[in-house]
């Protein structure tokens, strides 16, 4: 049996056993990120990086952090997180959490090989007006849709700060 | 290299993992964490028949699947809001609004 299927197979049942079987919401919060991060993992083998990325980025990173903030806005007052830290599962949890994401970083970059191969430099790079160049020919779109959203930023932080007349 | 069987076999059990948690916890948290187990462990199964029978369409699906569960999130959780500024707990044994 494959090694690498293993591994994330086992990290990815043991959180979820450690999720349902969880008394608090946040530790059991904890185990479904390691349950994302492993099913990341098995994507990358699975030839699907496309969905491993956003597996990482929409489900550990926006769909987890949604959840963990209505966690700590519904936690009753009794409930703290210095508690949850002392717990010792909880420990092992964030010990394997933090195995399965370097496991994951180390496998990623050993698929990117090519890119560490140097190239020959040139004149201007880096140069001011170069990437000022790069920023209006190339990136253009990337640039104003930017701007917008620094604009749309400013006006809401300016909104949610403002006081309630 | 695992096979086919062995993927479909991990995401039975997930799927299952997030079935039982959905009927056995009474945290309404927990209860919406265990749907998205279940939506990963369905992902999953999509993703390594995608690769077993190399067909892209399976990929394609599980990203549609990613809009549709950020979306239930982002209703969901809000809904849990609302309701807890009525009730003042996420134990749903205490959602007793329709009940007559």
């Amino acid at each position: 049996m494959d090694p690498y299927f293993l591994v994330f197979a086992i990290m990815a049942l043991g959180a979820g056993v450690f999720m349902i079987s969880a008394r608090d919401a946040f530790p059991s919060a904890l185990g479904l990120l390691t349950v994302f991060i492993a099913l990341a993992a098995l994507y990358l083998h699975l030839h699907a990086p496309l969905v491993a990325i956003f597996q990482v980025s929409i489900y550990a990173g926006s769909i987890l952090v949604l959840i963990v903030f209505v966690i700590m806005l519904l936690m009753t007052p009794g409930q703290r997180l210095q508690e949850f830290q002392r717990n010792l599962s909880y420990r092992i949890m964030g010990g394997i959490l933090g195995a399965c994401l370097i496991a994951l970083l180390v496998i990623g970059l050993k698929g990117v090989g090519e890119f560490f191969q140097p190239r020959e430099m040139t004149a201007d790079f880096g140069a001011p007006s170069a990437v000022g160049e790069l920023f209006f020919n190339r990136f253009l779109i990337h640039f104003e849709v930017v701007s917008i959203l620094l604009l749309v930023a400013m006006v809401g932080a300016i909104y949610l700060a403002k006081r309630r007349s | 290299m695992a096979g086919l069987t062995e993927y479909v076999i991990l995401s039975a059990i997930l799927f299952g993992l997030g079935a039982i948690g959905f009927l056995t916890r009474r945290n309404a948290l927990i209860m919406f964490m265990c749907i998205e187990l279940m939506l990963n462990a369905v992902n999953l199964s999509l993703v390594a028949f995608a690769h077993f029978r190399v067909d892209l369409s399976g990929q394609v699906l599980v990203l549609f699947i990613f809009a549709v569960a950020a979306a239930e999130v982002a209703v969901g959780l809000a809904i849990l809001i609302a309701l807890f500024r009525h009730v003042k707990d996420v134990d749903i044994t205490e959602y007793n609004l329709l009940k007559w």
